[in-house]
Formats: C-alpha cells, sequence, structure tokens
C-alpha cells in the first residue's frame, strides 16, 4: 500500500475533518485505558494523599489531625510564598524565551540541512548528564572567581543576589534543556510534507514568509507539545534550584514546588506544604487546560 | 552560510561547559582546581578516577537492571500512549479532549509529593525492591509524554489515509500498527530517547522504592558521591562518574541521529 | 483486543506483586543480612566492608541503602513506621529528630547495651546523654565528631604563623593574612551557614547556647545579637571567601582560597581523598574561645545514632548487630577506615591532631555543645538555615535575620513547651 502522506493544512484543518466515521464505538475507551489506568492508579491515587494532608495538621509521625482551611489560610498570608510565585513565573516566562524560543532557532536551522543531526548533537549532550553532575559542571563557571566573571570583566555573585541567581539558573537549565525542545520541533518539522512548501516557494515565498505563512502553522501539533510541556515543567522547577542554591540564600531562589518541598520534608510540616501542592497543581492544571483547550480548536 | 555560522556558534558556547566536563573528568583525583578547571591537564586518569567512584559504589547488577528500566517502561509508554493518541485523535473518541487532559494530568503532580505515598503503597503490595514495581512506575511516569506527542502528532496526519485503509477493510487496530505507528517513526525515536534518558538519570523512585543493590538504579549507587557533603569526594571523580554513566544516553543519540535527518519520515510508506 | 491488553497489563500487575522481592518477607523470621538504611550514600562501601566483618564474627552481614537527600530520607523512615517495610537498620539525627520518633514508640531500646558498654569502657557516661530520653537509651552512635578548625599548614607555613590559642590570636592570623591577600576563612550560604553563628556563640556564653536551643532564650536576646555584630564585624573585615562560592571546602583548604575551614573531623576524609599529609599539608586545631574567661573552651560536638525498631524485622539480629558496633574491634575498624573519629575511647587513632582533641574530649577537657544543626528543632532550623544564609550574603540585615528565626522559634514553643 503506498500512501501520500497529506496534511491537514493548519489552522484550517481541523473544520474540513470529514464526520464521524462509523467505527468499533464499543473498543475505543479500551483503547485509552492501559493509558488510563496507569496513570490513575500509580499517579492519581498517591496525590489523593496529598490532597487529604494539605486539610490537616501533620508531621509525619503523629496521625494527621483535621485542620479544615487553615492551612490554605496561611498560604494567603505568607510572605514567602510571594517571592517563590514571583520567581516561578520568572521560570515560566524564561523558558518560554529561552530553552522553547532557542530550541525552535535551532532547529528551525539545522532540520533541512545536510547532517543537520551533527550540528544538533552539541544541544543534545548536556541533556544526558545527571542532575548532581550538573552542579558540578557549573560551580566553577558561576562562582565568585570563576569564569562567568572573569570574561565578563565583571564581579557578580551570580548565585546569590536575587534576581541574579534565579537568572543565571535559567541559563544553566537551557544549557541542559534546549536539546528536548530542538528534538521535538525537528520532529515537527520533519512531518510537514514538502508539497506545501514547494508550492509556496513557487508562489515566491522564501526565508522569513515561508516560515511565517506556511511552516510555522504547519508545525503547530508539535509546537503545542513543546509549548505545554514547558509550561507545566517550568511552573514544577525544582531539581535545578535544589542543586544550585536550595532556594537560598534567605529563601530568595525558591520556586513554588522548593517551597513545598521545604516545608513538608525539611520543616516536617506536611499539611502545609501538602497544600503548596495543592496550590501548584491547580495553577499548572488550569494553566494547561487554558492552553491545551485554545490549542486544539487552532490546530 | 549565515545558519551554519550562528548553529556553530551556538553549538561552541554550548559545548564550553560540556568541555570542562570532559577536561577535569580526566584530571587525576588530587589535581583539581576549580580557578584553573578550564586547563587540560595531559594526564588521562578518567580511567582510575571511574575505578575510585565504582569502588565505593556497588554498581554490579545496577547497570543491567538500569537498561532493562529505561528500555522497557519507554517503549511500553510509546505504544500505550501512541494508541491513547490514535485512539482520541482518528478514531475520535468522545470526550477525547477530556480523556486526553485525563492521562496529560498525570504529568502535573509534583513528583516528590508522590513518592511516600507510593511507598508505602509499594510496601503494602509487595512491590518494593522489585524490579516489576520499577517498570511499572517508570512507565506510569511516562506515558502521558508519549500520549502529548503521539496524539499531537496525529492531528497533523491526514485523515483520508485512515478512511482509505477502512475501505481496504482493515481493522482499527491493524490501521494502528501497520500504517500509523510507522508513520510517526521519528516521533516515537524521540519520545523513546527522553524518556530513555529520564530514566537512565531518575534518582527519586529509585530511591524511594527499592532497597537491594541489584534492583536499583544505577544513579542511585552513584549519587551520593556527588552530593554527599560527608563523602569529600574529589570533583573529578564525581564528574568521571556522571561523564561514564552518561555515554549509554549519548550512544542512543549518535545511534538515532539518522531518524532525525530531513525526510526520512516522509513520502511512501 | 483492548480487553486483551487490558488483560496483559493485569497481568503484568500480577507477576510484579508475584515477584515482589524483599518488601514482601513475612516480619518476626530470622534475618543473615540486615538492611543498613542510611542517608550517607557516599559510605556504602564502609558499610559494606563493616558488613563483611559482622558476618564473620556474628553471622549477620550488611546490606547498605544509601540516601543522598536527607529530608527526603527521613520522610521515607517516618513513612516506614506504617508500612510493610522496615529497615533493620538505621541511621538517624540525634537531639529533637529523635525524641520524636522515640515519643511515638517506634525506636528499640538499647539500654541493655550502653549499661553494659560503659563498664566495659566501649562507651562513655557522657556520651549516653544525647542517647537518653525518659532515663531509657536508644540507638547506638554510629559516628562521633568533634569541630575545629582545619588549616592550610603551607599557608601557615609561608607567613610564619602558628595555630591561635586565644580568640585575639586567631583574628591576628586572620589579619596577616588579609595584609598578604589571602582569605582567612571559608563560609558558604548553603546548608553550613550556621557553623560560624554556633562557633561564635559557643565561645562567649555555651549557656545561652543552651538556651536558646531549648527555647528558654530568645534570638533577639543581646548576647545573640552581639554574636551577630561580632560576625558582622570579621565578614565585614574582609576575612571570608564570597559565601556563594560553590567550591568543594576541600577544594578551598587545598588550593588556598581559603586558609582555615572549619569543620567536624570527618572533614579528614576530604583531605585524605585528595591525597593530603596531616602534618605538612594541613592540621586542625581547636577553636579558642570568644570570652577567654570561660572556664573551659567550647568544643562543638556532633554524634549521629544508628537505630533499630521495635518492629523491626528481626528485633534480636538488630539488637546483636548494634551490640557488636559498639565494640572496640568493630570500633578499630570503623573509624580506620573513614580517618575519623570513634564514640569508643579504647580506639585509638592514628592521626595525630584528631588523636588529641578525642582524648582531650573524654578527658573533660572542654566544654561539649551540641551541633546546631541536632540541638534545634527542625521548623525553628529550616529557617535559621535560611536566615544565616540571607546573612552571610547581606550581613547588614542582621536583625531582621533575628527576628525572622525568632518567629519560627515563637511558632513552635508555642506548642512544644
Amino acid at each position: 500500500m503506498t500512501l501520500q502522506l497529506e496534511r491537514a493544512p493548519g489552522r484550517a484543518g481541523g473544520a474540513r475533518r470529514p464526520r464521524r466515521a462509523p467505527l468499533h464505538g464499543r473498543l475505543r475507551p479500551g483503547y485509552v485505558a492501559p493509558a488510563v489506568l496507569l496513570v490513575a492508579a500509580l499517579l492519581y491515587a498517591p496525590f489523593l494523599w496529598t490532597v487529604y494532608l494539605s486539610f490537616t495538621s501533620y508531621d509525619g509521625l503523629a496521625p494527621p489531625a483535621f485542620a479544615g482551611l487553615r492551612n490554605f489560610g496561611e498560604l494567603l498570608e505568607d510572605p514567602a510564598l510571594l517571592t517563590s510565585i514571583r520567581n516561578t513565573l520568572i521560570w515560566v516566562a524564561g523558558t518560554m524565551v529561552l530553552p522553547v524560543g532557542l530550541g525552535l532557532l535551532v532547529a528551525v536551522l539545522s532540520y533541512d540541512l545536510p547532517r543537520g543531526a551533527w550540528y544538533r548533537l552539541p544541544f543534545m549532550l548536556p541533556y544526558a548528564l545527571s542532575g548532581a553532575g550538573l552542579a558540578m559542571v557549573w560551580s566553577p563557571i558561576l562562582s565568585h572567581d570563576g569564569i562567568a566573571n572573569r570574561l565578563l570583566g565583571v564581579d557578580t555573585a551570580f548565585l546569590q543576589e536575587e534576581p541574579h541567581n534565579t537568572l543565571a539558573m535559567l541559563l544553566v537549565w537551557t544549557w541542559q534543556q534546549l536539546g528536548v525542545n530542538t528534538l521535538l520541533f525537528v520532529v515537527g518539522l520533519q512531518s510537514i510534507p514538502k508539497e506545501p512548501i514547494e508550492a509556496a516557494r513557487l508562489d515566491g515565498a522564501s526565508g522569513w514568509s515561508l516560515f511565517r505563512h506556511v511552516i510555522w502553522p504547519l508545525m503547530a501539533p508539535l509546537t503545542a507539545v513543546v509549548v505545554g510541556l514547558a509550561l507545566v515543567a517550568s511552573l514544577k522547577t525544582f531539581d535545578i534550584v535544589w542543586v544550585m542554591t536550595q532556594g537560598g540564600p534567605g529563601r530568595n531562589s525558591e520556586t513554588l514546588a522548593v517551597t513545598m518541598y521545604r516545608e513538608t520534608f525539611v520543616a516536617s510540616q506536611y499539611g502545609y506544604g501538602s497544600a503548596v501542592a495543592v496550590l501548584l497543581t491547580v495553577v499548572a492544571g488550569l494553566a494547561s487546560y487554558l492552553y491545551l483547550r485554545g490549542q486544539v480548536r487552532t490546530a | 552560510m549565515i545558519r551554519r555560522a550562528v548553529l556553530l556558534v551556538l553549538g561552541l558556547v554550548w559545548l564550553g561547559p560540556t568541555y570542562l566536563l570532559v577536561v577535569n573528568a580526566f584530571r587525576p583525583a588530587n589535581s583539581y582546581d576549580a580557578s584553573r578547571a578550564w586547563a587540560p591537564s595531559g594526564d588521562i586518569a578518567i580511567f582510575q578516577n571511574f575505578a575510585l567512584a565504582i569502588e565505593r559504589a556497588d554498581l554490579g547488577g545496577s547497570l543491567a537492571s538500569t537498561l532493562l528500566y529505561s528500555v522497557v517502561s519507554p517503549a511500553l509508554a510509546v505504544l500505550i500512549g501512541a494508541l491513547a493518541g490514535y485512539t482520541i485523535v482518528v478514531l475520535r473518541l468522545r470526550g477525547g479532549f477530556w480523556w486526553f487532559m485525563l492521562i496529560f494530568g498525570g504529568t502535573i503532580f509534583p513528583t516528590q509529593m508522590l513518592l511516600v505515598p507510593l511507598f508505602v503503597t509499594y510496601s503494602d503490595a509487595g512491590l518494593y525492591d522489585s524490579r516489576p514495581g520499577m517498570i511499572l512506575v517508570y512507565t506510569a511516569v511516562s506515558v502521558p509524554l508519549a500520549a502529548f506527542v503521539l496524539r499531537n502528532f496525529f492531528t497533523g496526519v491526514a485523515f483520508s489515509i485512515f478512511e482509505a485503509a477502512r475501505m481496504d477493510g482493515a481493522s482499527t487496530l491493524r490501521i494502528f500498527v501497520r500504517i500509523y505507528l510507522p508513520l510517526a517513526g521519528s516521533a516515537l525515536a524521540a519520545v523513546f530517547i527522553l524518556e530513555f534518558t529520564f530514566i537512565w538519570n531518575d534518582l527519586l523512585f529509585g530511591l524511594a522504592l527499592t532497597q537491594t543493590s541489584g534492583v536499583r538504579p544505577v544513579m542511585t549507587q552513584l549519587a551520593g558521591l556527588m552530593t554527599d557533603v560527608y563523602a569529600g569526594t574529589p570533583v573529578p571523580v564525581g564528574l568521571a562518574a556522571g561523564l561514564v554513566v552518561s555515554l549509554p544516553t549519548v550512544a542512543l543519540f549518535l545511534a538515532t541521529q539518522r531518524l532525525f535527518a530531513r525526510g526520512l519520515s516522509l513520502g511512501s510508506v | 483486543m483492548s480487553r486483551s491488553l487490558t488483560a496483559a497489563l493485569t497481568a503484568a500487575v500480577l507477576l510484579a506483586a508475584a515477584c515482589g522481592g524483599g518488601g514482601a518477607e513475612a516480619p518476626r523470621q530470622s534475618k543473615t543480612e540486615l538492611s543498613l538504611y542510611n542517608d550517607k550514600g557516599a559510605w556504602s562501601k564502609y558499610f559494606e566492608d563493616m558488613g563483611a566483618l559482622s558476618k564473620q564474627r556474628i553471622g549477620l552481614s550488611v546490606k547498605p541503602v544509601g540516601h543522598t537527600d536527607s529530608a527526603q530520607y527521613q520522610a521515607l523512615i517516618k513513612a516506614s513506621f506504617r508500612a510493610g517495610v522496615k529497615p533493620d537498620l538505621f541511621t538517624w539525627q540525634t537531639g529533637g529528630m529523635l525524641e520524636e520518633i522515640v515519643k511515638q514508640k517506634q525506636v528499640a531500646d538499647t539500654t541493655a547495651i550502653w549499661q553494659e558498654a560503659i563498664k566495659n569502657g566501649d562507651l562513655s557516661q557522657d556520651l549516653a546523654s544525647y542517647y537518653t530520653f525518659g532515663g531509657k537509651q536508644y540507638c547506638v552512635p554510629l559516628n562521633v565528631a568533634y569541630w575545629g578548625m582545619f588549616y592550610n599548614k603551607k599557608i601557615f607555613d609561608k607567613y610564619g604563623l602558628q595555630p591561635p590559642t586565644t580568640w585575639d590570636e586567631l583574628v591576628k592570623i586572620a589579619d596577616t593574612l588579609k595584609q598578604n591577600n589571602v582569605k582567612a576563612f571559608y563560609h558558604t550560604s548553603v546548608l553550613f551557614s550556621f557553623v560560624w553563628f554556633e562557633q561564635l556563640l559557643a565561645g562567649s556564653d555555651p549557656d545561652l547556647y543552651d538556651r536558646l536551643s531549648t527555647g528558654k532564650a530568645k534570638y533577639t536576646d543581646p548576647g545573640v545579637v552581639q554574636v551577630m555584630e561580632r560576625w558582622k564585624s570579621l565578614i565585614d573585615a574582609g576575612y571570608f571567601i564570597n559565601p556563594g562560592d560553590k567550591t568543594d571546602p576541600g577544594d578551598v583548604l587545598k588550593n588556598g582560597k581559603a586558609a582555615m575551614v572549619s569543620f567536624g573531623t570527618w572533614f579528614n576524609t576530604s583531605m585524605t581523598q585528595r591525597s593530603m599529609q596531616a602534618g605538612t599539608d594541613y592540621g586542625f586545631f581547636v577553636i579558642p574561645n570568644v570570652n577567654p574567661s570561660l572556664p573551659k573552651t567550647s568544643v562543638v560536638f556532633e554524634s549521629g545514632p544508628l537505630c533499630s525498631l521495635v518492629k523491626a524485622p528481626d528485633p534480636e539480629a538488630g539488637m546483636k548487630f548494634l551490640k557488636w558496633w559498639t565494640t572496640t574491634e568493630a570500633q578499630e575498624k570503623w573509624s580506620a577506615s573513614r580517618g575519623d573519629v570513634s564514640a569508643n575511647p579504647k580506639v585509638t587513632i592514628a592521626d595525630q591532631a584528631i588523636g588529641q582533641i578525642t582524648k582531650d574530649a573524654g578527658s573533660g577537657k572542654y566544654r561539649l555543645v551540641n551541633r546546631y544543626f541536632e540541638a534545634t528543632p527542625p521548623p525553628i532550623l529550616t529557617a535559621a538555615l535560611d536566615g544565616f544564609g540571607l546573612f552571610v550574603t547581606k550581613p547588614g540585615e542582621y536583625r531582621k535575620v533575628l527576628e525572622d528565626i525568632q518567629k519560627a522559634a515563637d511558632d513552635y514553643w508555642s506548642t512544644h513547651q
């Protein structure tokens, strides 16, 4: 069987889909069952425990005592939470610009070059390095008498002053994560058929206008994946901050996930930490719902 | 030309810290100086460094287990996720968006909070410290990404392909296996690579859900050397350990480069 | 087809359940291998070596289960109290952390082991106080450490400096180094940010230090404020390296980035792993008191426990191992392998300076104060570590820092007196 892969062209595509074909309706929910069951049993179910704890006072040992909405009330009055929220927003915005934006740039520049994959390799390598190694590699760069200060000819305490510390960690994060986004963008670019691009070229489109009006709309589905994943991951930023600054000094580089971790496990305030976790989950869930709902209409 | 130049310059910037990693992993364990980290030492001490690392971490059974987890779980997850994506997009599952959100929702929970309840459940269900238990949890964590990527990938595939195949009398599952999976080759590979790397480097689940060295993943055995303040591990030893254990991932990157060459997934099927 | 997929998945789950290894073991069976959960992931090799010896001697080997993040480790151990899988042995923290789990009646009583060990001279009566709650002992010492100053001997020799015997001499050394463009002291904004606060307070007023850790004094009291002011004056004088420097302190000392680094005796491991020789490359001295009129020099002391649970899978085996652990034979090996001191006074320590402090401490020469990290209840400690981390980067804010810590202390002591 030989098939020409045709693409539903971008924005207009969804609307032109034919009506439902008569299928084996009975089977369909069965096909999603493995995915749903796994996720429900191993991710949703344990999280319910956190939701329950957020309404209690609990130190991890004595039985949890019901506390109603007190933890959530305390959330509103905690000045440290404001810093956390601000830093988390910096992470979200920064992630969209740097790892996502640069990832797109690298993908677009390299995807149809001969041996383009080799040009992308430098960006993939850091992704192979584990979190603990990350701090070891970057500390001689970011330390006070480190390479960054000498290269830039300045004297900045990169990991101490806010907001330098969050921005410095964002750069480290970009270094590590860029390759992931590039890879997904490349998949998106590759799945675009040649025909519309060649047709547009015949019409005289090239460079920016070709990208903007033909390629960009066609790669929308995978762009949505990259942005959707980056949105959730950046809201949950934890590992890199924990490895590099532990949220400090003086809590000034904490993100919501670090606050959650610190309260729950370091300070043994499980109830309050769980309330932060619930807040974080609601925000991440709502943000991804709003984004993906919009994305479904256009893609 | 400009494109190549931009890529080369950016690539060199990216290789800078990678260079630091390599140079210092090759340095003798007792001659590390952060303020001279750039300068290569001319020694090739990486093998001694790595030997020092594994001497203090029991890697024996870990490597095989870790390989098992990071191959089997992503493979299962990619299939399960692709099937879900296919059902939602191509078979037009009723309420498909909500089923999708349900699966995608698995990624929004802060993972650290899942560990204690998972530990309690696993230890009561007899899944604690078992390879199937690890495969199960890694598969579950990997499914949402696979479902998301494949769902979106399939929205770009023309519906006429499906219709044509139905006309030929193929069953929905056959169409999935014979047409949609091969079409999604590069997407499947990308997801597999990302999840392989995630699992290979995972610490959280490995620490919380295992105890025997043959079941524990490699990273859990090595991370102590790199993060423990009491360890006093010399930096080159930590870096050598980090470098050597990331080699399988790098090998996977290299082996799959060709899949991401322009045009391979296009044209005739 | 969907049914077969679901069936396959169910089968996988059942298979997994059937293969469940250590987790499914029934309790109360007699064991020959004990799991030793710990948050000292890098010590696995040392634990295994101990296990090899204990297997020979008492027929019990050891399987170390190392963790890397203390907070997460502690949460999992606490969770094991109500789960089917329990550790045979586990490491913990003395102070409030140990008291908390003892109160929950989870920790096995080791009074008999202590009584016999004290009689034999394997453990000291002084040490017992860190392990005593309600008149009974729990756990045995995994490790002990005394805190002091490690210094770069080559730098000291170059400028003709000798280890100080008074506080003024120490400051003078720092000043000499400063004139020669060498930073005297190491400090950090992450985790060990409490070290200088602890040292200065214990050396100025050890009673206030003790009262502070039990909620009987406030962080805003004049004595505490003075300590912060002294600390600030040392920072302002330019004696410290940058606190945000993430270089490993072992490398800081080795490369002379700072001439002195204050840590527990376990820091010796960092030195030996960097091929540094005690006596020629580096040395160790007890930090003199800030207040010269105090009768004894205050030395910060740290001890980590090795514990067993009341409901351990095999309580007898656990006790047998803990008892063996305290013996001279076991402690000789444990201390030698890591180059650190031992809780057992009969153990001879190869390293001269560190051997000396152990002997002196055993003879009552020093006023031992419990390390701040163990002495302070976790919620206050969390606030304090953050506060000191902020202080070392912005010393001007010391009043605000103390107020913030006191706020956490007020919260805590209002419900825990």
